[in-house]
């Protein structure tokens, strides 16, 4: 059996992330704020094709959605360190299977990644530092972590099933 | 000649008589006094069902539309006329408006930003004003050959040139994240209240002059180095299918 990265249909499926981006249906916003459909398709492809690829396809991912919103900061390093750090603990120890695990794995990803857009934000924008103390990026950022937590027991566990039976470990 | 049997009976016919002329006279000028009153409301109250129904009321409407539209039209002649006279740079005579729709919106979020269905070879460039149904959504901030991105005037690192009519104190609008973006004085008394008009300078070269942005919601007069104020946006990217793009030519 070819690993997940070998086979087409499976790379094809992370069009889907930029179409969402852009898409964004309201209907799956909670406060205006929609989920991270990168960590959501992030997560299940790094634990099912290890650190080396999860974190390519960071890479990959991040240099898509970077160039399809304003810019001044990027989801590349967030992106490349989760697909890392998921693709290890997909090799490692027992398989993460559980929705419960998966939605808190999400949850995470996404607060890491909502955390490095505000801090790029933070020091890029320095001089207008008045808005650390705005409640807009803490508002952003737990609602797009709870949003998508509370997705990726759907969504992550059927690509979990879906992507384990093309590439067994 | 034969007198009346009863003489008292016949003059208070008469008397009685005259008073009812008198009393019928009186009514009419009551009637004139108030105007019609009486007269006009049973008017009303009878011919309330032949009335004219929504389709003449709306057949006026686009008339008192036509004519506010005429005065505008003559009103930006004028006003054009007067900026030629002052030479100012950027002109309305310069600028095309186009329509586009808007393809994709994320008006919350980290990126506060809207995707238009039109770019570069409609003629859209970087820095073009784009307005929506009550004034300045944003502006574009990088094109596609048939795409545009605008940066919503909410979005963290917005920045335009603004003033209060009204007391004519300039300041600078920023982006916050927030739904409300924030005003920033050039004046330490700016003298302003929640409900001053916020549009763009007159004499902006970038963006087109006097365009309404929003409503001064709150002032912080403590703040420093200068007042700010909070100011609800008057357009809202959330409900809007479709912006003009100000074309500079």
């Amino acid at each position: 059996m070819r690993r997940l990265h070998q086979q087409p249909l499976c790379v094809a499926s992370a069009l889907v992330v930029p179409w969402l981006t852009l898409a964004a249906p309201t209907w799956l916003t909670l406060s205006g704020v929609g989920p991270s459909w990168a960590v959501l398709w992030l997560l299940p492809w790094a634990l099912v094709d290890g650190p080396v690829s999860g974190m390519v396809a960071g890479l990959c991912l991040g240099l898509v959605l970077d160039g399809l919103s304003l810019g001044g900061c990027s989801q590349l390093p967030a992106l490349m360190s989760l697909g890392w750090w998921w693709g290890r603990l997909g090799r490692r120890g027992p398989p993460i299977q559980l929705s419960f695990n998966l939605g808190l794995l999400a949850w995470f990803g996404s607060c890491v990644l909502g955390l490095s857009l505000w801090l790029q934000m933070v020091w890029l924008d320095f001089a207008n530092s008045f808005q650390i103390q705005e409640a807009w990026g803490w508002h952003t950022l737990m609602v797009q972590a709870v949003l998508t937590g509370l997705i990726a027991p759907m969504i992550v566990s059927w690509l979990l099933l879906l992507w384990r039976r093309r590439a067994p470990l | 000649m034969r007198s009346p049997p009863w003489p008292a009976l016949s003059r208070w016919r008469r008397w009685r008589r005259g008073w009812l002329w008198l009393l019928l006279v009186a009514l009419f000028a009551l009637v004139r006094w108030s105007k019609g009153a009486g007269f006009a409301d049973a008017y009303a109250v009878l011919t309330r069902p032949f009335w004219p129904g929504s389709a003449q009321r709306e057949w006026i409407q686009s008339g008192v539309q036509l004519e506010q539209q005429s005065k505008l039209r003559w009103l930006e002649k004028d006003n054009q006329r007067l900026r030629d006279l002052l030479d100012l740079v950027q002109s309305s005579s310069g600028v095309d408006e186009l329509s586009a729709a808007v393809i994709s919106r994320t008006p919350q979020g980290w990126w506060q930003q809207l995707e238009l269905g039109k770019g570069r070879l409609h003629g859209i460039q970087p820095g073009d004003a784009v307005l929506g149904p009550g004034g300045l959504l944003g502006r574009i901030q990088s094109v596609t050959p048939i795409t545009s991105r605008v940066r919503l005037l909410t979005s963290p690192g917005s920045q335009v040139g603004v003033w209060i009519p009204r007391t004519q104190r300039h300041g600078l609008l920023i982006g916050m994240g927030s739904r409300r973006p924030q005003m920033h004085f050039l004046d330490k008394d700016p003298q302003v209240f929640a409900g001053d008009v916020v549009s763009i300078s007159p004499s902006s070269s970038l963006l087109p002059a006097n365009v309404p942005v929003g409503v001064i919601q709150s002032v912080d007069y403590h703040a420093l180095p200068a007042p700010r104020a909070a100011v609800q946006l008057i357009a809202a990217p959330e409900a809007i299918d479709w912006v003009q793009v100000q074309i500079r030519s």
